[in-house]
C-alpha cells in the first residue's frame, strides 16, 4: 500500500472537477445529508416531542424505530430505486436522489425520535410540577421548560442522525446513485486502490468535521453550559449503532 | 453458587468456540490459495473466479458443473469486474477463471506494461492467444483452447434514436457531435475498450458514465427509457432486438477477438491433466449461438443460470 | 418506472416462442416483474436458503469474533483512563469509515482478499463499538461492596473476574450484543461488494437485473433474521439470567 498514490490521488486536481469528480460528489453527500435529517427532524421531532410531553405511546414509537435498525438501508434503497420512487435524476441530488433522499430520512429517524422522547421523560419532575405550581400549562410548559431542558440529548440526537446519515449515504453508489461512493466504487471496480483509500478517507474526514461541528452546537444547546442539573439516573447516549 | 458455577462454564465454553472460530479463520486466510493449487491428489479441489453478470454467470456455472462431474470439489466466487479478482488469480488463490481472450489480454498488458503500452490483443485469435500466454506465463497461468464463441464488446442504442440520427456505426456518432451518456461497466472510464477507446478513437464526448454494469438489465433499461443514449452490451446478447436497440457498427476495429477461454493455473492443469481436456472439450462445442440462447433465458425468462448451464451440458452431451 | 419497455401479454407471447424458454416462470420474469410471487419462492428455494445460511453464518462469526476482541479490549479499558480514551477513541474513529470502503479496502494485502473473512473482519471491527462500550458499562456497574465480599471470601482477581464480576455485567453485555448483531445483519448485505454478502448478494444481482421479487423477498429475509436474533438473544438472556425477569 502506497501513501503518495492516495495523496497524489487527492492532489490532483482533474479527479475533484466535473461531474463525476469528487467536488461534485461531496456537494452531493453534503445536500444529501442535510436534506434528509432536516426532514426527518421537521417529521420526528413533533411527534417525539408531543408523545414525550403527553408521556404516552413512547415505548411504541422507539420499538418503531429500534426495528428500523433492523431495516439494512441498502434494501430499502435497492426497493426503493425499483419501485415507483426510480432512479431518475433528481436535481443537484442527482440519479436516484429521490429514492436515496428517503431511505437516508428513514434511517435518520431512529436517532431523533428516540434521543427527543428520551430528553423530554427524563426532565426532572419536580421542576415540572414545580411550573405546574407556578401556573403552566400545555404549551407553555413545553415551551419554557420541558423542551429547553431537554434540548441536549434532542441536538445529541441530531449528531449521531448527521454523522450516520453522511456514512451511510456512500451506499447510494451502490444502486448507481449520487454521493461519494462512487469513488470508492469505481476504485474498488478499476482496481485503483489508492482511489479507494483516498475516497475513505475523504468521507472519514467530513464524518468527524461534522461530527465536531455538531459537537459545537450541542454545546451551544445546553441550557447550562457543560454541568448537569438533573436528578437521577443519567440517560444512556444512544450508541452509534445502526448503520449501513 | 451452583448457577454462577454454570455461568462461568458456560462462558468458558463460549470462549473455545470464540477461540477456535478464531483460529479456524486464521488458517483459511493463508492456505486458501495454497491448498487447492498445490494439490497432489488426482481429484482435489478447485477455486473458480469470475465475473457476476449474466453471461459470465453462466459460464461458471458451466465450468463448474463439467469439472464436479470430473471429479473436483469446486468453489465458485463472482465478484464485480475482472480487476477485482486479476490480482486474486496472480497470485494463485483463485485456479480457474472464464475469460474473453481480448479483455484479459488487455488487463494484463496494462498491468504488466503500464496505461500506455502497446495493444497486443488485435482481431486475429491466434495472435491474441499468443500474447495472452506470453502475459500469463510469468505468473504460472495458462491459457486453455478458446471456443468458437466470441462476445464482443458492442455499444447499442435504442433503434429510433438511430434512425432520428441516421446512425450505424459508432463513426457516425462521433460525427454527430453532441456530448452522449454512457450506461457501461463500472470500471468503463478506465479502460481503453470503453470510454478511453470511444473517445480517442471514435472522437465520442462522453458527458457521464453511468456504472450500470456490462450487458446487464439495468444497463439495457437505461438506454431504452433514454436517461442514456449509449449501452456497453455484447454481442450475444439475445435480448437486444426485442428491448428495441441496436449494435452500432465498430467500423474502427475498436473491439478485438473475444473467443471465450479457459485461463487456468499450470500448476493445476500439470497436475489434473483432465481439467485441460474437460475444459477443451466445452470450447469445441460452444458457439455464439449458444451464448446468445442462453443470455436470453436468464435475461428475460429469469431462469437460473445453473439449470440453463446444465441444460446446455446435457444437450451437448457433455455431462 | 425504469422500464419504458412495453410490458404484458403480447410481449410475453413474444418470450415464450423463443427457443429454450418456458413460461414457468411468468410471474417474475423480465416482463411481468411482479413484486410477489409465490412461483419464485419455490424455483428459487435452495439459492434464498443458501444465502439466508451465509448470513446467518457470517453474522454469528462475526459478533463472536469481536466479542473475543472487546472483552480483553475491555478488561484493559478498565484498567487505566488513559487506555480506554485510546480504545474507544480508536473505535469511535473507525465507525467513521464507510463500510463500502472498509471492504473494498479488504483486498490490500495482507487482508484476505475476496474471502468471507473479509466479511467477518471487517464486520467484527465495526461491533467493537458497542461491545467494549457495553463491556466497560457493565463491568463497571458492579457494585464495590460485592467485589468486597467475593474477595473476602477468598476469590483471586481471576476468578472474581469470571465468576462474579462478568455474570453481573451479563445484562448489559447482552444488550451491547443485541444491538451488534442487529446491526450486523444489516451491515453485512453490502459485503456483496466482495461477493459474501448473504442475502445482500441478492439484493446486488437483483438491483443489476431489475428483479423485484428478488429484492423484496431479500429484504423481508434480512429484517426477519434480525428480528429472530434479537429474539434469541434476548431468551438467552432470560434464560441465563433469571433474576432479570419482571
Amino acid at each position: 500500500m502506497d501513501f503518495s498514490a492516495v495523496w497524489d490521488y487527492l492532489a490532483e486536481g482533474a479527479n475533484w472537477s466535473g461531474s463525476q469528480g469528487m467536488g461534485a460528489y461531496l456537494v452531493q453527500q453534503l445536500l444529501l445529508t442535510v436534506t434528509s435529517v432536516v426532514a426527518a427532524a421537521l417529521i420526528g421531532l413533533p411527534v417525539a416531542c408531543w408523545l414525550g410531553h403527553i408521556g404516552r405511546g413512547g415505548a411504541l414509537a422507539i420499538n418503531i424505530s429500534n426495528v428500523g435498525r433492523a431495516v439494512p438501508t441498502f434494501a430499502v434503497l435497492v426497493l426503493l430505486s425499483l419501485g415507483p420512487l426510480g432512479v431518475g435524476e433528481l436535481g443537484p441530488y442527482g440519479r436516484a436522489g429521490l429514492a436515496t433522499l428517503v431511505a437516508l430520512l428513514l434511517f435518520a429517524l431512529p436517532p431523533i425520535v428516540t434521543n427527543a422522547y428520551v430528553g423530554l421523560r427524563e426532565v426532572d419532575r419536580e421542576i415540572v410540577d414545580a411550573a405546574r405550581g407556578m401556573g403552566m400549562r400545555g404549551g407553555q410548559l413545553f415551551r419554557s421548560v420541558e423542551l429547553p431542558l431537554a434540548m441536549p440529548l434532542v441536538v445529541s440526537g441530531l449528531r449521531l442522525a448527521v454523522v450516520q446519515v453522511w456514512a451511510t449515504a456512500t451506499i447510494a453508489a451502490l444502486v448507481a446513485g449520487p454521493g461519494l461512493g462512487n469513488v470508492v466504487t469505481e476504485g474498488f471496480a478499476s482496481g485503483n486502490t489508492a482511489q479507494v483509500v483516498a475516497g475513505a478517507l475523504l468521507i472519514a474526514v467530513v464524518a468527524v468535521a461534522l461530527e465536531l461541528a455538531m459537537a459545537v452546537v450541542e454545546k451551544a444547546a445546553a441550557p447550562v453550559p457543560a454541568t448537569r442539573t438533573r436528578i437521577g439516573p443519567e440517560p444512556r447516549p444512544e450508541t452509534p449503532a445502526s448503520r449501513t | 453458587m451452583a448457577r454462577q458455577r454454570s455461568l462461568s462454564t458456560a462462558l468458558a465454553i463460549a470462549m473455545l468456540v470464540v477461540l477456535s472460530a478464531c483460529g479456524g479463520g486464521d488458517d483459511p486466510l493463508a492456505d486458501e490459495g495454497g491448498d487447492t493449487g498445490s494439490s497432489t491428489e488426482s481429484k482435489g479441489s478447485l477455486v473458480l473466479g469470475g465475473q457476476d453478470f449474466t453471461e459470465m454467470q453462466i459460464m461458471a456455472s458451466i465450468y463448474e458443473q463439467l469439472l464436479e462431474d470430473a471429479g473436483y470439489t469446486v468453489r465458485t466466487q463472482l465478484v464485480s469486474t475482472r480487476k477485482v479478482y486479476l490480482k486474486e488469480l496472480q497470485k494463485g488463490s483463485i485456479d480457474i477463471v472464464p475469460e474473453y481472450a481480448g479483455s484479459i489480454t488487455d488487463e494484463l498488458n496494462i498491468a504488466a506494461n503500464g496505461p500506455n503500452a502497446e495493444q497486443v490483443s488485435s482481431n486475429d485469435i491466434d495472435e491474441t492467444m499468443q500474447a495472452l500466454r506470453d502475459l500469463l506465463e510469468p505468473d504460472g497461468l495458462t491459457a486453455l483452447e478458446p471456443a468458437e464463441a466470441t462476445d464482443q464488446n458492442a455499444f447499442a442504442t435504442t433503434t429510433d434514436f438511430a434512425e432520428e440520427n441516421d446512425l450505424t456505426t459508432l463513426t457516425d456518432l462521433g460525427e454527430m457531435g453532441e456530448p452522449i451518456t454512457l450506461a457501461a461497466s463500472e470500471d468503463c472510464s478506465s479502460r481503453p475498450d470503453c470510454a478511453i477507446g470511444l473517445k480517442n478513437v471514435y472522437d465520442i464526448e462522453i458527458e457521464d458514465i453511468l456504472p450500470l454494469g456490462f450487458g446487464t438489465p439495468q444497463t439495457k433499461d437505461s438506454v431504452t427509457s433514454g436517461e442514456s443514449q449509449l449501452g456497453l452490451v455484447g454481442t450475444s446478447d439475445g435480448s437486444l432486438e426485442q428491448l428495441g436497440l441496436v449494435i452500432l457498427e465498430d467500423d474502427k476495429g475498436l473491439q478485438v477477438s473475444q473467443n471465450l477461454v479457459p485461463v487456468v493455473s499450470q500448476q493445476v492443469v500439470e497436475q489434473n491433466p483432465d481439467v485441460a481436456d474437460t475444459l477443451n472439450g466445452l470450447s469445441e462445442e460452444l458457439t455464439t449461438e449458444d451464448l446468445a440462447e442462453m443470455n436470453a433465458a436468464v435475461d428475460l425468462d429469469r431462469q437460473r443460470p445453473e439449470d440453463v448451464a446444465q441444460q446446455f451440458l446435457e444437450e451437448k452431451g457433455l455431462i | 418506472m425504469i422500464l419504458a419497455l412495453p410490458r404484458g401479454g403480447s410481449h410475453a407471447s413474444t418470450l415464450a416462442a423463443l427457443p429454450g424458454i418456458d413460461t414457468s416462470s411468468d410471474c417474475y420474469n423480465f416482463v411481468n416483474n411482479s413484486w410477489f410471487c409465490p412461483a419464485y419462492l419455490t424455483d428459487r428455494r435452495a439459492e434464498l436458503l443458501a444465502a439466508t445460511q451465509e448470513h446467518i453464518w457470517i453474522t454469528v462469526v462475526s459478533v463472536l469474533v469481536g466479542a473475543l476482541v472487546a472483552y480483553p479490549l475491555a478488561l484493559l479499558a478498565r484498567r487505566s483512563p488513559a487506555v480506554s480514551a485510546v480504545v474507544l477513541g480508536g473505535s469511535t474513529i473507525l465507525y467513521t469509515i464507510p463500510s463500502l470502503a472498509m471492504f473494498s479496502l479488504m483486498l490490500i494485502p495482507p487482508l484476505p482478499g475476496i474471502s468471507p473473512w473479509s466479511v467477518v473482519i471487517g464486520l467484527a471491527l465495526y461491533t467493537l463499538t458497542i461491545l467494549v462500550r457495553n463491556m466497560v458499562a457493565g463491568l463497571e456497574a458492579v457494585p464495590e461492596e460485592v467485589r468486597d465480599a467475593a474477595r473476602g471470601l477468598g476469590y483471586g482477581r481471576l476468578k472474581l473476574l469470571l465468576r462474579i464480576e462478568t455474570p453481573l455485567a451479563m445484562p448489559v453485555i447482552i444488550a451491547g450484543l443485541r444491538v451488534a448483531t442487529v446491526s450486523t445483519v444489516a451491515l453485512l448485505t453490502v459485503g456483496s461488494i466482495l461477493g459474501y454478502g448473504g442475502l445482500g448478494n441478492l439484493l446486488r444481482l437483483g438491483v443489476q437485473s431489475d428483479f423485484r421479487a428478488q429484492v423484496l423477498t431479500a429484504s423481508v429475509l434480512c429484517v426477519a433474521l434480525a428480528v429472530a436474533f434479537d429474539l434469541i438473544l434476548l431468551g438467552l438472556q432470560r434464560l441465563a439470567l433469571p433474576w432479570q425477569r419482571g
